[in-house]
């Protein structure tokens, strides 16, 4: 718990008045309820994975077996008392926990059963490819919603509806067809992009658009509400009687305002889109988590699955901790309000 | 012979070393095999041959492990492993690491005599003693390959080297389908060297004799193998002696079909595997396409004999009648497979009885007499027929998008609608992959019926799936849990013989027993295939045995 050490430590450095030492510790403790909340979130991710996939109906030694051979039959004691031995299987679940859970408390995440190498390996060589693809799928995100909500709120009826009409299909999108129909339009029949494993920038296109025109629709519709009523606001009235230009009002005034419900939306969105990149990478065959994932999932690959769940729930905390900070410099007001 | 063909397309322009290593292949007498199956599409101008050059392959599933007891696994191992002997068409043996073999009288010793100088790609030779370890490596309960254990486990002994190039193997009892088990991929020779590394580092990273050595395993994406330049092992049925003309092969994975045919289009996979039966007539046109029906145990619907209603004959012989397979099959798979009335054996194995594929021609009436002798007389609302007021209920259970895929089920639910034409009530339940694997719809009180095949070169594979299944020599790989002793010791009794006149007559006595008591409905030949845009690479081939995709004939033309 060094987090602690360090916090104690300067605090008392820096004792200058009773009001901000008060604000000190008050910040101390969120930063520490944080961390504790973090932990906390991680421990039961692990935790409700774990004991998922381990009482699910079916013998794991079984499917180790019947995956390493495509067979589907039942397996003799003798056949399945190796595997048992050597994943300890045998051993109570309470003790299978236990041997997790304390691993994971020194970075061990275990072995795959199925892929026979450490799951830290297995994710660092896939993480990266899907960190990229779902940061270009947010950013791409925002731009869409916030030219879209710039370009077409309160701009009179016709110009209103086209853009929130967008928005409302975009929103209700699935992935997996969206995807199919990028990849057969512009992949396949135009041949503009790369139909398999482009690693590079052509290859990134489609399958970021696959994740981001959804949630630019989500991202819209939130700020548009917000944007709508910023407008009507007394102050933007005053900033045009100042004689500031409308493309500055909406940009430099309204902005700010509209914005916050979306941003709290991102914590959540960075989540989402790291899970829904599994939709992505699988149709455009794109490297990365959503593959491995997929097929550690139906093996039950308890170690891998659950080193994955971790790594998501790891993303939602600091996507969650990102959006606080962003808070802050969006609307100082909330700094204050916090102490 | 196809290597004269390559000789005369090559000859007026070539780089010398391809030239050189083609007529030592036709001039060594290479048995070169065609690929099993049609052969369709464009017919072959003349090309100028590269040497050198990436293949590009996009195939459909990843396996666990390289290498390993899954058909999946023989179709990449085989890049990196040679093995004892090579199948080709008609089940015929040729030669492969081993150069000649010979059975003793009692057939319990068999002797194979070794290509000389082999060495693995780790740089340790393949002799006698490499082959006695992995055979022991198999058969290890600790590092088994269940299917190794399936075919030979009953029936090896021991193996010894005698020397440097005499390999001796002791059964138990007779084997002759030995050699065509010793074909498949399977039982591709690793290093020793390689497997004292652990099973862990075997399954990424076998090190084999091959014309391919893997360079790079990523996961989800592809595996990247790079040339042996020394491989001097190929099998006697290659289209040439040597190594490989490509310097690389990118296997890739590519589950989608849409994206896997996509690729071959776009040009950026030269040949693709399982070309989807949406895009079957289009790539029968532009590109070269290989079908392989694969032999063994074709898709089969068994029926449980231990449950009701299927533990009555009639009831069996009924539903048989009742379905009109030959259609469904036609109309859910167009082109992309065959319809095999034989539920023992596929059309394409040796000694598969072709009589059987009319045993049980769609006769609804037939079906209706049948249960009606059987008890079923009544009707209940549904026009469901029932017996002791009980309806005639059967769950068919199957593995969706692995045993079983899309076009299947389609052909599962056109069955269910004309089995309820006579009054059965089948229920379709498709299982998740883990679901199937785990174990717990593998029991014989857990189905009725369920469908299933059975990859492999010899009809001995009636041995796996229809042994009795019995408490001290338990046999799950019989799905239908039918134990019939007879059964048992003619398929024993055909396995044991040399004489291919009383092992036809054997194993066709077997496939008459099993279709009589219809205890497995045929449903339609697996088949695999491969489409290749011969404008960019020529020469790839099925091997006969399992239908592993075979590159190191393969060379790039120039456009």
């Amino acid at each position: 718990m060094t987090g602690t050490v360090d916090i104690r430590v300067s605090t008392a450095d820096a004792v200058p008045s009773r009001a901000s030492r008060r604000s000190v510790t008050g910040t101390a403790r969120r930063i520490l309820f944080r961390l504790a909340n973090a932990v906390g979130v991680l421990w039961a991710a692990a935790t409700v994975t774990f004991f998922i996939q381990a009482v699910l109906p079916g013998d794991r030694a079984t499917l180790i077996l019947n995956q390493e051979t495509g067979r589907a039959v039942k397996r003799t004691a003798a056949e399945v008392a190796p595997i048992n031995r050597r994943f300890g299987f045998d051993d109570s679940l309470f003790a299978q926990y236990l041997h997790y859970i304390g691993g994971l408390t020194h970075g061990d995440l275990g072995t795959s059963y199925q892929l026979k190498q450490p799951v830290t390996t297995l994710i660092a060589d896939q993480v990266g490819p899907t960190l990229l693809l779902t940061v270009t799928a947010l950013v791409l995100a925002w731009a869409i919603a916030l030219v879209l909500t710039i370009a077409t709120a309160k701009r009179g009826r016709i110009r209103s509806a086209l853009g929130s009409g967008f928005e409302v299909v975009a929103a209700g999108l699935p992935q997996y067809w969206l995807g199919v129909i990028l990849l057969v339009v512009f992949a396949i029949n135009l041949g503009w992009f790369p139909v398999e494993g482009g690693t590079g920038l052509s290859g990134l296109v489609l399958p970021a658009l696959t994740l981001a025109i959804p949630l630019a629709g989500f991202l819209g519709q939130v700020t548009r509400d917000e944007f709508e009523k910023v407008l009507d606001q007394p102050f933007i009235t005053s900033a045009r009687a100042r004689g500031m230009s409308d493309l500055d009002v909406r940009t430099k005034h309204a902005l700010r305002h509209a914005v916050l419900p979306a941003i709290t939306l991102s914590g959540w969105a960075l989540g989402a889109l790291f899970s829904g990149a599994v939709v992505a990478e699988l149709v455009f065959a794109r490297p990365g988590l959503g593959q491995v994932l997929v097929g550690a999932a139906s093996a039950r690959d308890i170690p891998l699955v659950s080193g994955v769940v971790m790594l998501v729930a790891g993303v939602y905390v600091v996507a969650n901790l990102l959006v606080d900070l962003a808070y802050g410099i969006v609307d100082p007001r909330l700094k204050d309000g916090a102490s | 012979m196809k290597c004269s063909l390559l000789v005369r397309r090559a000859a007026p322009l070539v780089a010398l070393t391809v030239v050189a290593a083609t007529i030592a292949a036709c001039g060594g007498g290479a048995d070169g095999s065609a690929p099993a199956g049609a052969a369709g599409g464009p017919a072959l101008s003349p090309a100028k041959p590269v040497r050198g050059g990436t293949i590009e392959y996009g195939h459909q599933q990843e396996p666990p492990c390289i290498s390993g007891g899954w058909v999946e696994q023989a179709y990449i191992s085989r890049q990196v492993f040679d093995s004892l002997v090579s199948q080709v068409k008609g089940g015929k043996i040729v030669p492969w690491l081993a150069t000649s073999w010979k059975a003793s009288k009692d057939q319990l010793t068999w002797t194979f005599k070794l290509k000389p100088n082999v060495k693995f790609s780790d740089g340790t030779p393949l002799d006698a003693a490499a082959i006695k370890t992995n055979f022991e490596y198999w058969l290890n309960p600790k590092t088994l390959n269940s299917t190794v254990a399936d075919y030979v486990g009953e029936y090896y002994e021991s193996s010894a080297a005698l020397d440097a190039t005499t390999f001796q193997l002791k059964l138990k009892k007779p084997y002759s389908p030995l050699l065509s088990a010793l074909s498949q991929g399977y039982f591709g020779i690793h290093s020793p060297a390689g497997l004292k590394r652990g099973v862990d580092k075997e399954c990424v990273d076998p090190i084999g004799s091959g014309a391919f050595v893997i360079q790079k395993w990523s996961r989800g994406q592809n595996v990247t193998f790079v040339r042996n330049p020394n491989y001097n092992s190929p099998p006697a049925n290659a289209k040439h002696q040597g190594p490989a003309y490509v310097d690389k092969l990118v296997w890739k994975f590519l589950k989608e079909p849409a994206v896997r045919y996509g690729s071959l289009t776009s040009g950026q996979s030269q040949v693709i595997y399982d070309v989807p039966s949406v895009d079957w007539d289009e790539a029968s046109k532009k590109y070269q396409v290989l079908r392989y029906l694969t032999p063994g145990r074709p898709q089969t619907l068994s029926l449980n004999v231990t449950r009701a209603p299927f533990d009555d004959v009639k009831v069996r012989q009924a539903l048989a009648y009742a379905l009109d397979r030959k259609n469904a099959v036609k109309s859910a798979f167009g082109g992309a497979a065959e319809y095999n009335g034989n539920g023992s054996l596929s059309q394409s194995t040796p000694d598969y009885d072709p009589a059987l594929a009319d045993a049980y021609t769609y006769n609804p009436d037939k079906a209706g007499q049948l249960l009606d002798a059987a008890g079923w007389t009544k009707k209940n609302g549904d026009g469901i027929r029932t017996k002791d007021g009980k309806p005639l209920k059967a769950l068919v259970i199957y593995g969706a998008g692995s045993i079983i895929n899309a076009d299947g089920a389609t052909l599962l639910q056109t069955l269910q609608e004309q089995a309820k034409q006579v009054g059965f009530d089948l229920e379709l339940k498709p299982l998740t992959l883990t679901q199937l694997f785990g174990g717990q719809y593998s029991t014989p009180d857990t189905y009725q019926a369920t469908p299933g095949y059975w990859t492999s070169p010899t009809a001995g594979v009636l041995y796996i799936v229809w042994r009795q299944n019995l408490k001290d020599r338990p046999n799950y790989n019989n799905s239908a849990f039918y134990n019939n002793p007879e059964l048992e010791k003619t398929i024993e009794a055909a396995n044991s013989t040399l004489d291919p006149a009383e092992q036809k007559a054997l194993y066709f006595k077997a496939q008459k027993i099993i279709s009589d008591e219809a205890v497995a409905i045929g449903l339609y030949t697996r088949t695999s295939s491969l489409a290749i845009d011969t404008s960019k690479l020529r020469d790839v081939w099925l091997e006969d045995s399992q239908g592993e995709p075979v590159f190191s004939d393969a060379y790039l033309v120039k456009q």
